[in-house]
């Protein structure tokens, strides 16, 4: 057994598992668990094999899959540094949610149809991380899109989850015309689109290194990832059962985008650099400021993690694409903790979401809020946890290349304790404000043991020495290089007095502002019109759906219209189609008279054929 | 020049071409056979076809032959003083679609025996004398029967649609009619114009394709002709503005009709565009290119936002449809390799997938009394299988991977970016990739998810609608698994047809690939070198 079977291994175990369960499992739950699941826990097993016969070396193999004159679409992989723990984090979270799914999708109507999806979406998570080529990236992208529109879209009858499913597409795709656009610009570019032979070009002929190309890929980056302006469509998908916001809109395809990036670093110029930055700093504030108005708990959530993508876009921003991948990683451990447990919440309060109907339960489930507050601890950076570790990393690089970026992180950082906190301390101290959460209750081992095991990894996920050196080698090399700047220990112990300054600011903050389960929102009673404002999340959704309904929709009903009317009123009544184009005799035509209509036709197509052979010129 | 038959493959595909013909004939008088007699003929007439040609497939050798068609016959049919004989003959372009044609043709026949239409005798064998002159257009050689045959596919639509078409039938057959006819006159005028100053001895496409390369037409006269045949063609597949008969003839055509029709006989006019026009008359072709990008940009952007007012469910495939014939305009007119590659990859596909949501979208008025988009809505609680399908359908044809829909529309912007001059319309045409997501997603949503209208949940109270039957299944798998071949091995079409197309299209490198040469021996030197450390290196 070679590293290809390995690799080819995880991605086609949980495809076989989709479509076995596809042809065969929709009577038989229990089966499809186990098959989905199993599908899961191979993914373990062959990436520790591929990860251990690897041993630290970059692995390549590739097959040609389609060949036509001068283009060649490959198929293949490119296992290094970076995909190994990227691949590692995948399928280590992926298999923690779907243990978890067992026990919160037990009582769901269609749990063959949502284990179906999640398996077709290990499949396409794993096809990016481990492709060679933009192509192939690609080709997987959009089946990760397919998949969560399927997941988000679960509960049939629910008329905002099939909304939610068809934006979260549709979002998706807008920001894939760039991608697939700037794919055949790099191919006719670079004369390749695989990932190391882009690299080698560039190497050689640094000329080549395009504004348009960087700028047209990362449209892909903005839509998976939720950015700036394309990030609408997260805070809806929340709406597809819990476990899947967990894997796809929070640990995993979410971050793909930014992983993308990663694989893609050499090819962007300062300037879309630049940008990107900006793009990040102002999604990290934009999203923090926003999950203050939200009450629902997924939704705080969600907006969470818009708020984390836009630190990692930042880390990238900044030119330390390791960074990037480091506090992607850390935060798919906690994020995925963090909606493991609403959804434990969610369950055990029977599908109560809104933050202020909770309260208590602390007491009610002990293992599901301390393990929550475990992810919180982690998720603001508490000095010794995994968030600590990658967030302070890319406060000091910010301080190196644009302490204004460092500085506005830094509130942040803040800005995301304090929403942690009010959440936490209404919905898990006080008393219970509604039946539902008088009854809550933990739920069973499957889902309270990933919680206890994604909670151990959030707390020293972020210590690079503990994991095997072949999963760390690009990040630890990443804080070697930055360790090794200038200034790099006065910078630390800043960021270390600020960082932890803001987050105890932040929970305390909220503490005493929000107080122990309040029954209202203290923000909203107190400053309403900004509270509103901040409801309103500037607008976004309401432009673009007043874009959608009332511009394009419009537009396209004139244009139908016209289509009707003008198009079969002018050319097909008005002078009998194309041959009338010949001619002039469309008044003849007028009368109806089918035999004109013939001869008209006739004598139009005479002179057409004269025209063809050249005896007629009128040139 | 032979005659007769080649070898035993040439009598198979002869068969393939004769059979459907001949059963259909045999069942148009059959309205005293027993049923059960009727329907197994015209199994096998269906089935025919699709046999056959998965065996030409594997036998399939384009080398064989100087000319690269195989599987040749040749017969005198009391027109030799004009040149014309029945010649018959595949190269890999129109191998493909032979194959596509059994394909849709088997689905079709397999949907149209379950339908229990009226008069089902006449209806199969109008069907089956639609798919052999299908297989007969797509297998000749001779174009004049080239032409006869897709006469003889084309007019049992129109009367079809006279029979058990749907409300508004006769306007929409006498438009699709005047439209078709005219499309078909004009192309016919081209291509005798053609024959005409070739000086050719046969009218077939080999003998014109040896005349022309020996010695080609003066650039007037080919910018004379392509015209001819670039609106003639392009009418009979929806050329904006000539587009206008297809989304409301497939509206009103019984399902069987739209699918072989929109699958496949639409394809004719690409096939011969793509076969005959731009490979015999190049300078024309070039002469019109910027005419057919624009057109063909019309269907995409123009029609796309069309569909996207569709409330329709029939007329809204329809529409869509005709704006995934602008990507096949679009890598005719590129006139390249890759283009003809693509093009030949999305004919296929989305003969399959167009066939497939008909089919679909008529199960779905079984079970709605409707196509009426406002009037449905939650049919996925009581028909899961069926609203699966109907994804899937719709994911194909908006060009998700995995089906071959996306790999043609792929191809075929990497064509467009091949050369400098069009590399500019990849930009709008892939906008083309968020309307169908759109008008896709929006008939799902509409169809099968939300709450339901009040005519379905009344439907539902009495037990009315019923999910997806297995004589319903089983055409739409089918096509679904013919989807899924071409989306993951594309090259299964590619590869046969990588010699004839080369053949055509295959012009002086482009001033692209001596740079690409150049950057690729850099790339290979410096590989070794280099990729060890490259990841490491932060910026």
């Amino acid at each position: 057994m070679t590293i290809a079977h390995y690799l080819t291994g995880t991605m086609l175990t949980p495809a076989v598992a989709a479509v076995l369960i596809a042809l065969f499992c929709r009577q038989r739950p229990k089966l499809a668990i186990a098959l989905s699941v199993g599908a899961a826990a191979a993914i373990c097993a062959f990436t520790a094999l591929a990860v251990i016969k690897a041993d630290g070396e970059t692995y390549r193999a590739s097959m040609e899959w389609l060949t036509i004159g001068d283009l060649t679409i490959e198929l293949g992989f490119l296992f290094d540094g970076t995909s190994a723990a990227m691949l590692a984090m995948v399928a280590l979270v992926g298999f923690l949610i779907h243990v978890f799914s067992i026990g919160y999708m037990k009582d769901d109507t269609s749990p063959a149809r949502f284990f179906g999806g999640l398996s077709i979406f290990m499949c396409a998570m794993l096809g990016i991380v481990l492709a060679d080529n933009l192509i192939m990236i690609f080709l997987f992208w959009e089946l990760v899109g397919f998949s969560s529109y399927m997941l988000i879209g679960h509960y049939l009858t629910k008329p905002e989850a099939a909304a939610a499913a068809k934006k979260a597409f549709i979002v998706n795709r807008i920001g894939d015309l760039g991608f697939v656009v700037g794919i055949v610009y790099a191919y006719w570019n670079f004369g390749t689109v695989n990932l190391t032979e882009m690299a080698a070009v560039l190497e050689v002929n640094p000329d080549l290194i395009s504004t348009t190309i960087a700028a047209l890929l990362m449209c892909g980056f903005i839509g998976k990832s939720a950015q700036f302006p394309l990030h609408v469509w997260l805070p809806d998908a929340m709406a597809g059962p819990t476990p899947a916001s967990a894997l796809i809109h929070a640990a995993t395809m979410v971050a793909a985008g930014g992983y993308f990036l990663i694989r893609i670093t050499y090819l962007f110029p300062q300037s879309v650099l630049t940008f990107i930055l900006w793009l990040g700093v102002g999604l990290a504030l934009y999203a923090g400021i926003c999950a203050y108005a939200q009450k629902d708990i997924k939704r705080v959530l969600a907006y969470s993690t818009l708020s984390q993508l836009g630190y990692v876009s930042a880390a990238f921003g900044l030119g330390f694409s390791s960074l990037a991948l480091f506090h992607l990683i850390t935060h798919a451990f906690f994020k995925a903790l963090l909606f493991l447990c609403a959804g434990s919440v969610i369950h055990g309060c029977h599908h109560e979401q809104n933050m202020y109907r909770m309260g208590g339960l602390l007491k009610r489930m002990p293992i599901t809020s301390i393990t929550f507050f475990i992810g919180i601890l982690a998720l603001v950076g508490v000095y010794g946890l995994s968030g600590y570790y990658s967030k302070d990393a890319i406060l000091i690089a910010g301080g190196f290349v644009s302490p204004a970026a460092m500085v506005l992180l830094t509130f942040g950082a803040f800005l995301t304790a304090g929403y942690m906190g009010r959440l936490y301390w209404i919905a898990f101290l006080g008393e219970p404000k509604s039946d539902n959460a008088a009854k809550a209750h933990e739920g069973s081992w499957t889902m309270t043991l990933p919680l206890i095991v994604l909670a151990i990894l959030s707390i020293i996920g972020g210590k690079i020495g503990l994991w095997p050196e072949q999963l760390t080698g690009y990040i630890g090399a990443g804080l070697d290089n930055l360790a090794a700047m200038d200034g790099y220990d006065a910078l630390y112990n800043n960021i270390l007095i600020w960082g932890t300054l803001a987050w105890v600011l932040g929970l305390a903050g909220s503490f005493f502002f929000y107080g122990k389960g309040a029954k209202t929102d203290r923000l909203e009673e107190k400053a309403r019109p900004l509270y509103h404002f901040i409801e309103g999340r500037l607008w976004f959704d309401e432009v673009y759906d007043y874009y959608v309904a009332k511009i394009q929709q419009r537009f396209a009903e004139v244009l139908a219209f016209l289509d009707v009317f003008v198009l079969k009123g002018l050319i097909l009544r008005g002078s009998a189609g194309v041959v009338g184009v010949l001619g002039i005799f469309s008044r003849r035509l007028h009368d109806g008279n089918l035999h004109g209509f013939v001869y008209w036709f006739l004598a139009g197509t005479l002179i057409a054929l004269a025209l063809a052979l050249g005896w007629l010129n009128f040139s | 020049m032979v005659n007769g038959f080649t070898d035993f493959n040439a009598i198979l595909l002869f068969i393939a071409v004769i059979l459907p013909l001949a059963l259909g004939g045999l069942l148009l008088l059959g309205g005293r056979f027993p049923q059960r007699l009727n329907r197994t003929l015209a199994l096998v007439g269906f089935a025919a076809p699709l046999v056959i040609s998965l065996w030409l497939f594997r036998c399939f050798d384009a080398t064989a032959a100087e000319s690269g068609f195989v599987f040749q016959s040749r017969f005198a049919t009391g027109l030799e003083a004009l040149g014309i004989y029945l010649h018959l003959g595949l190269n890999g372009i129109s191998l493909a679609l032979v194959l596509l044609t059994g394909v849709v043709g088997l689905a079709a026949g397999l949907f149209a025996m379950q339908s229990q239409a009226e008069r089902g005798h006449l209806y199969l064998a109008l069907l089956l004398i639609m798919l052999g002159g299908l297989v007969g257009t797509f297998a000749s050689i001779d174009l004049f029967f080239f032409y006869f045959f897709h006469e003889f596919a084309l007019i049992p639509t129109f009367i079809m649609i006279g029979i058990w078409g749907g409300a508004g039938r006769r306007t929409a057959a006498i438009e699709m009619t005047i439209y078709l006819t005219a499309g078909a006159l004009l192309s016919l005028l081209g291509l005798i114009a053609l024959y005409w100053n070739s000086g050719a001895e046969y009218f077939s496409i080999i003998a014109l394709r040896e005349y022309l390369a020996a010695e080609p037409l003066s650039a007037t006269v080919q910018n004379n002709i392509f015209p001819l045949l670039l609106v003639g063609f392009g009418i009979l597949v929806s050329l904006f503005p000539f587009h206008s008969w297809a989304p409301r003839g497939y509206g009103v055509a019984p399902t069987a009709a739209a699918m072989l029709h929109a699958g496949v006989l639409k394809k004719f006019g690409l096939y011969g565009l793509l076969q005959i026009a731009a490979p015999l008359l190049p300078l024309g072709a070039m002469e019109w290119q910027s005419w057919l990008l624009w057109l063909a940009l019309g269907n995409v952007l123009i029609i796309g936002l069309i569909t996207l007012a569709q409330n329709d469910l029939k007329q809204m495939i329809g529409y869509a449809s005709v704006m995934h014939m602008g990507y096949c305009f679009l890598g005719i007119a590129t006139f390249s390799v890759i283009g003809a590659g693509g093009v030949i990859i999305l004919m296929v596909a989305h003969g399959m997938s167009v066939a497939l949501l008909f089919l679909l979208s008529t199960c779905i008025y079984h079970r709605s009394q409707t196509f009426d988009m406002g009037a449905m809505g939650g049919l996925a609680r009581k028909t899961p299988v069926l609203a699966a399908f109907f994804v899937v359908a719709t994911m194909a044809s908006i060009g998700l991977p995995g089906f071959g829909n996306f790999i043609g529309e792929f191809t075929i912007f990497m064509s467009l970016g091949e050369s400098e001059a069009t590399r500019w319309f990849v930009l709008p045409t892939a906008i083309g990739i968020i309307i169908s997501a759109v008008y896709g997603l929006r008939a799902v949503a509409r169809t099968f998810f939300g709450n339901a209208h009040e005519g379905i949940l009344k439907r539902f109270e009495k037990g009315e609608i019923e999910d997806l039957r297995w004589s319903e299944r089983l055409p739409a798998g089918f096509l679904v698994v013919g989807l899924l071949i071409v989306g993951l091995w594309p090259a299964v079409l590619t590869d046969n047809a990588s010699d004839a197309v080369e053949s055509i299209y295959g012009r002086a490198p482009v001033e692209q690939s001596a740079l690409v040469l150049q950057v690729e021996t850099a790339a290979v030197e410096s590989l070794a070198l280099l990729t060890s450390d490259l990841h490491s290196n932060e910026r």
